[in-house]
Protein backbone atom coordinates (compact mmCIF):
# COMPACT_ATOMS: atom_id res chain seq x y z
CA UNK A 1 0.00 0.00 0.00
CA UNK A 2 1.36 3.39 -0.96
CA UNK A 3 2.21 5.87 1.78
CA UNK A 4 0.22 9.13 1.91
CA UNK A 5 3.32 10.94 0.59
CA UNK A 6 3.57 8.69 -2.46
CA UNK A 7 -0.18 8.80 -2.96
CA UNK A 8 -0.04 12.60 -3.01
CA UNK A 9 3.02 12.70 -5.27
CA UNK A 10 1.34 10.43 -7.81
CA UNK A 11 -1.91 12.37 -7.76
CA UNK A 12 -0.05 15.67 -8.19
CA UNK A 13 1.94 14.22 -11.09
CA UNK A 14 -1.23 13.04 -12.80
CA UNK A 15 -2.98 16.36 -12.27
CA UNK A 16 0.05 18.33 -13.48
CA UNK A 17 0.74 16.23 -16.55
CA UNK A 18 -2.83 15.77 -17.73
CA UNK A 19 -4.29 19.10 -16.66
CA UNK A 20 -7.19 17.38 -14.93
CA UNK A 21 -8.73 18.37 -11.62
CA UNK A 22 -7.84 16.72 -8.32
CA UNK A 23 -11.44 15.55 -8.13
CA UNK A 24 -10.90 13.68 -11.40
CA UNK A 25 -7.55 12.10 -10.54
CA UNK A 26 -9.08 9.81 -7.93
CA UNK A 27 -7.40 6.52 -6.97
CA UNK A 28 -9.93 4.54 -8.99
CA UNK A 29 -9.58 6.62 -12.17
CA UNK A 30 -7.91 4.77 -15.03
CA UNK A 31 -5.06 6.74 -16.54
CA UNK A 32 -5.85 6.10 -20.17
CA UNK A 33 -9.61 5.55 -20.43
CA UNK A 34 -10.88 7.87 -17.68
CA UNK A 35 -8.20 10.56 -17.71
CA UNK A 36 -7.20 10.38 -21.38
CA UNK A 37 -3.46 9.85 -20.86
CA UNK A 38 -1.41 9.08 -23.96
CA UNK A 39 2.07 7.66 -24.11
CA UNK A 40 3.73 11.08 -23.92
CA UNK A 41 1.61 11.88 -20.86
CA UNK A 42 2.75 8.69 -19.14
CA UNK A 43 6.32 9.79 -19.70
CA UNK A 44 5.53 13.20 -18.22
CA UNK A 45 3.84 11.60 -15.19
CA UNK A 46 6.81 9.30 -14.57
CA UNK A 47 9.30 12.18 -14.79
CA UNK A 48 7.24 14.21 -12.33
CA UNK A 49 7.10 11.27 -9.92
CA UNK A 50 10.86 10.81 -10.21
CA UNK A 51 11.42 14.48 -9.41
CA UNK A 52 9.16 14.49 -6.35
CA UNK A 53 9.92 11.03 -4.91
CA UNK A 54 13.29 10.07 -6.40
CA UNK A 55 11.74 6.83 -7.70
CA UNK A 56 12.78 6.27 -11.31
CA UNK A 57 10.38 4.28 -13.46
CA UNK A 58 10.84 3.94 -17.20
CA UNK A 59 7.74 3.92 -19.40
CA UNK A 60 8.86 0.53 -20.67
CA UNK A 61 8.77 -0.81 -17.06
CA UNK A 62 4.99 -0.44 -16.87
CA UNK A 63 4.28 -3.35 -19.14
CA UNK A 64 6.76 -5.56 -17.31
CA UNK A 65 5.19 -4.66 -13.96
CA UNK A 66 1.70 -5.43 -15.24
CA UNK A 67 2.80 -8.62 -16.95
CA UNK A 68 4.91 -9.74 -13.98
CA UNK A 69 7.89 -10.70 -16.10
CA UNK A 70 5.83 -13.45 -17.78
CA UNK A 71 6.46 -14.22 -21.43
CA UNK A 72 3.68 -13.34 -23.91
CA UNK A 73 2.83 -17.04 -24.14
CA UNK A 74 2.44 -17.36 -20.37
CA UNK A 75 0.50 -14.12 -19.96
CA UNK A 76 -1.86 -14.81 -22.86
CA UNK A 77 -4.06 -17.86 -23.44
CA UNK A 78 -3.42 -18.18 -27.17
CA UNK A 79 -6.63 -16.42 -28.19
CA UNK A 80 -5.55 -12.97 -27.13
CA UNK A 81 -7.04 -13.07 -23.64
CA UNK A 82 -5.09 -13.05 -20.39
CA UNK A 83 -4.36 -16.56 -19.12
CA UNK A 84 -5.40 -17.79 -15.67
CA UNK A 85 -1.81 -17.39 -14.48
CA UNK A 86 -1.74 -13.87 -15.89
CA UNK A 87 -5.03 -13.00 -14.18
CA UNK A 88 -3.76 -14.28 -10.85
CA UNK A 89 -0.76 -11.99 -11.18
CA UNK A 90 -2.97 -9.08 -12.25
CA UNK A 91 -5.21 -9.53 -9.21
CA UNK A 92 -2.14 -8.76 -7.10
CA UNK A 93 -0.81 -5.69 -8.94
CA UNK A 94 -4.25 -4.46 -10.06
CA UNK A 95 -6.55 -5.71 -7.28
CA UNK A 96 -9.65 -4.29 -8.96
CA UNK A 97 -9.30 -7.15 -11.47
CA UNK A 98 -11.06 -10.23 -10.16
CA UNK A 99 -9.41 -13.30 -11.72
CA UNK A 100 -12.64 -15.33 -11.71
CA UNK A 101 -14.75 -12.55 -13.15
CA UNK A 102 -12.33 -11.80 -15.98
CA UNK A 103 -11.36 -15.35 -16.92
CA UNK A 104 -11.48 -15.65 -20.71
CA UNK A 105 -12.81 -12.09 -21.05
CA UNK A 106 -9.85 -9.75 -20.68
CA UNK A 107 -7.84 -9.03 -23.81
CA UNK A 108 -4.13 -8.84 -23.08
CA UNK A 109 -3.86 -5.76 -25.28
CA UNK A 110 -6.43 -3.92 -23.16
CA UNK A 111 -5.04 -4.56 -19.69
CA UNK A 112 -3.22 -1.24 -19.68
CA UNK A 113 -6.54 0.58 -20.10
CA UNK A 114 -7.53 -0.72 -16.65
CA UNK A 115 -4.41 0.71 -14.95
CA UNK A 116 -5.49 3.23 -12.31
CA UNK A 117 -3.93 6.08 -10.37
CA UNK A 118 -3.90 3.75 -7.35
CA UNK A 119 -2.14 1.00 -9.32
CA UNK A 120 0.56 3.50 -10.27
CA UNK A 121 0.91 4.66 -6.66
CA UNK A 122 1.31 1.04 -5.56
CA UNK A 123 3.95 0.48 -8.24
CA UNK A 124 5.87 3.56 -7.08
CA UNK A 125 5.63 2.34 -3.48
CA UNK A 126 6.95 -1.07 -4.47
CA UNK A 127 9.87 0.47 -6.36
CA UNK A 128 10.60 2.83 -3.47
CA UNK A 129 10.62 -0.12 -1.08
CA UNK A 130 12.91 -2.10 -3.36
CA UNK A 131 15.29 0.84 -3.66
CA UNK A 132 15.36 1.24 0.12
CA UNK A 133 16.34 -2.42 0.39
CA UNK B 1 5.61 -35.22 -69.19
CA UNK B 2 6.50 -31.74 -68.17
CA UNK B 3 4.37 -30.38 -65.43
CA UNK B 4 2.73 -27.02 -65.73
CA UNK B 5 2.53 -25.01 -62.60
CA UNK B 6 -0.37 -22.69 -62.04
CA UNK B 7 0.02 -19.26 -60.54
CA UNK B 8 1.91 -19.26 -57.31
CA UNK B 9 -0.20 -18.30 -54.31
CA UNK B 10 0.08 -14.65 -53.63
CA UNK B 11 2.13 -13.75 -50.63
CA UNK B 12 0.04 -12.48 -47.74
CA UNK B 13 1.32 -8.94 -47.96
CA UNK B 14 -0.64 -6.32 -46.14
CA UNK B 15 -0.25 -2.57 -46.07
CA UNK B 16 -0.78 -1.01 -42.68
CA UNK B 17 -0.92 2.70 -42.00
CA UNK B 18 -0.26 4.64 -38.84
CA UNK B 19 -0.82 8.34 -38.27
CA UNK B 20 -0.09 10.57 -35.31
CA UNK B 21 -0.43 14.23 -34.46
CA UNK B 22 1.43 15.94 -31.62
CA UNK B 23 1.16 19.43 -30.19
CA UNK B 24 4.52 21.19 -30.47
CA UNK B 25 3.84 22.96 -27.18
CA UNK B 26 3.25 19.59 -25.49
CA UNK B 27 6.72 18.39 -26.49
CA UNK B 28 8.28 21.77 -25.64
CA UNK B 29 6.81 21.67 -22.13
CA UNK B 30 7.96 18.10 -21.58
CA UNK B 31 11.56 18.55 -22.65
CA UNK B 32 11.87 21.91 -20.92
CA UNK B 33 10.52 20.63 -17.60
CA UNK B 34 12.36 17.30 -17.76
CA UNK B 35 15.70 17.54 -19.57
CA UNK B 36 16.02 13.75 -19.30
CA UNK B 37 13.04 13.43 -21.62
CA UNK B 38 15.20 14.35 -24.62
CA UNK B 39 17.51 11.39 -23.96
CA UNK B 40 14.54 9.10 -23.26
CA UNK B 41 12.77 9.98 -26.49
CA UNK B 42 15.45 10.77 -29.04
CA UNK B 43 18.66 9.10 -30.18
CA UNK B 44 21.89 11.13 -30.31
CA UNK B 45 21.50 11.45 -34.10
CA UNK B 46 17.91 12.70 -33.74
CA UNK B 47 19.00 15.16 -31.07
CA UNK B 48 21.86 16.39 -33.25
CA UNK B 49 19.46 16.98 -36.15
CA UNK B 50 16.62 18.62 -34.19
CA UNK B 51 18.44 20.65 -31.55
CA UNK B 52 20.47 22.65 -34.09
CA UNK B 53 17.29 23.83 -35.80
CA UNK B 54 15.90 27.26 -35.04
CA UNK B 55 12.45 25.75 -34.40
CA UNK B 56 13.81 22.75 -32.55
CA UNK B 57 10.60 21.91 -30.72
CA UNK B 58 8.72 21.59 -34.01
CA UNK B 59 11.32 19.15 -35.23
CA UNK B 60 11.32 17.19 -31.98
CA UNK B 61 7.52 16.99 -32.13
CA UNK B 62 7.73 15.82 -35.73
CA UNK B 63 10.20 13.09 -34.83
CA UNK B 64 8.03 12.01 -31.91
CA UNK B 65 4.89 11.90 -34.09
CA UNK B 66 6.92 9.83 -36.55
CA UNK B 67 7.82 7.30 -33.88
CA UNK B 68 4.19 6.96 -32.78
CA UNK B 69 3.02 6.61 -36.38
CA UNK B 70 5.60 3.90 -37.05
CA UNK B 71 4.53 1.91 -33.97
CA UNK B 72 0.90 2.18 -35.05
CA UNK B 73 1.71 1.08 -38.58
CA UNK B 74 3.65 -1.93 -37.35
CA UNK B 75 0.67 -2.71 -35.13
CA UNK B 76 2.36 -2.90 -31.77
CA UNK B 77 1.90 0.48 -30.19
CA UNK B 78 4.36 1.16 -27.40
CA UNK B 79 4.52 -2.10 -25.53
CA UNK B 80 6.60 -3.51 -22.76
CA UNK B 81 10.37 -3.42 -23.00
CA UNK B 82 10.21 -1.07 -25.97
CA UNK B 83 11.99 2.25 -25.78
CA UNK B 84 11.32 5.34 -27.82
CA UNK B 85 14.91 5.47 -28.99
CA UNK B 86 14.42 2.09 -30.67
CA UNK B 87 12.46 3.84 -33.42
CA UNK B 88 15.03 6.15 -34.92
CA UNK B 89 14.12 8.61 -37.63
CA UNK B 90 17.14 9.94 -39.46
CA UNK B 91 17.43 12.19 -42.45
CA UNK B 92 17.91 10.34 -45.69
CA UNK B 93 18.47 11.68 -49.18
CA UNK B 94 17.25 15.23 -49.73
CA UNK B 95 16.18 15.39 -46.10
CA UNK B 96 13.54 12.68 -46.49
CA UNK B 97 13.06 10.91 -43.16
CA UNK B 98 14.21 7.31 -42.99
CA UNK B 99 13.32 4.87 -40.22
CA UNK B 100 15.75 2.57 -38.45
CA UNK B 101 14.43 0.09 -35.89
CA UNK B 102 16.48 -1.27 -33.03
CA UNK B 103 16.17 -3.63 -30.07
CA UNK B 104 12.73 -4.85 -28.99
CA UNK B 105 10.92 -2.76 -31.61
CA UNK B 106 12.97 -4.39 -34.37
CA UNK B 107 12.24 -7.81 -32.89
CA UNK B 108 8.49 -7.17 -32.72
CA UNK B 109 8.57 -5.86 -36.29
CA UNK B 110 10.33 -9.05 -37.37
CA UNK B 111 7.68 -11.16 -35.62
CA UNK B 112 5.02 -9.31 -37.61
CA UNK B 113 6.77 -9.95 -40.91
CA UNK B 114 7.71 -6.33 -41.57
CA UNK B 115 9.11 -5.99 -45.09
CA UNK B 116 9.14 -2.26 -45.69
CA UNK B 117 8.46 0.92 -43.81
CA UNK B 118 8.17 4.55 -44.78
CA UNK B 119 7.26 7.69 -42.89
CA UNK B 120 6.46 11.27 -43.81
CA UNK B 121 6.45 14.15 -41.35
CA UNK B 122 5.06 17.67 -41.48
CA UNK B 123 4.62 20.48 -38.98
CA UNK B 124 2.77 23.76 -39.00
CA UNK B 125 0.73 26.01 -36.71
CA UNK B 126 1.86 24.34 -33.51
CA UNK B 127 1.12 20.81 -34.65
CA UNK B 128 3.35 18.05 -35.99
CA UNK B 129 1.87 15.25 -38.03
CA UNK B 130 3.36 12.00 -39.22
CA UNK B 131 2.09 9.27 -41.49
CA UNK B 132 3.76 5.86 -41.65
CA UNK B 133 3.15 2.91 -43.94
CA UNK B 134 4.30 -0.60 -43.14
CA UNK B 135 4.27 -3.53 -45.52
CA UNK B 136 4.09 -6.83 -43.68
CA UNK B 137 4.36 -10.37 -45.01
CA UNK B 138 2.09 -12.47 -42.87
CA UNK B 139 3.51 -15.66 -44.39
CA UNK B 140 6.68 -14.91 -42.52
CA UNK B 141 4.84 -13.99 -39.35
CA UNK B 142 5.32 -16.83 -36.90
CA UNK B 143 2.37 -15.78 -34.83
CA UNK B 144 3.08 -12.37 -33.48
CA UNK B 145 2.57 -12.60 -29.75
CA UNK B 146 0.26 -10.15 -28.02
CA UNK B 147 1.25 -8.14 -25.03
CA UNK B 148 0.47 -5.17 -22.86
CA UNK B 149 0.86 -1.98 -24.88
CA UNK B 150 0.48 1.49 -23.39
CA UNK B 151 -0.24 3.24 -26.63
Amino acid sequence: MASPEIQTAVQEAVVGALGVGEDEATPDATLMDDLGAESIDLLDILFRIERSTGVKIQASDLGDYIQGGMSEEEFGDGSGNVSRKGLEHLSRVMPQIDADEYEGKLEAEKVISHFTVQNLADMVAERAGAAAG
Amino acid sequence: MPSVQGPQPASQLTVQVGVDIVGVERIARLVTAHPGAVEALFTPAEQAYCLRKRRKHEHLAGRFAGKEAVLKAIGTGMRRRMRWIEVEIVSGEAGRPRVQLHGEVAEQARLRGLRDLDVSISHSDGLALAHAIAVCDHDSNPGGARAVSPD
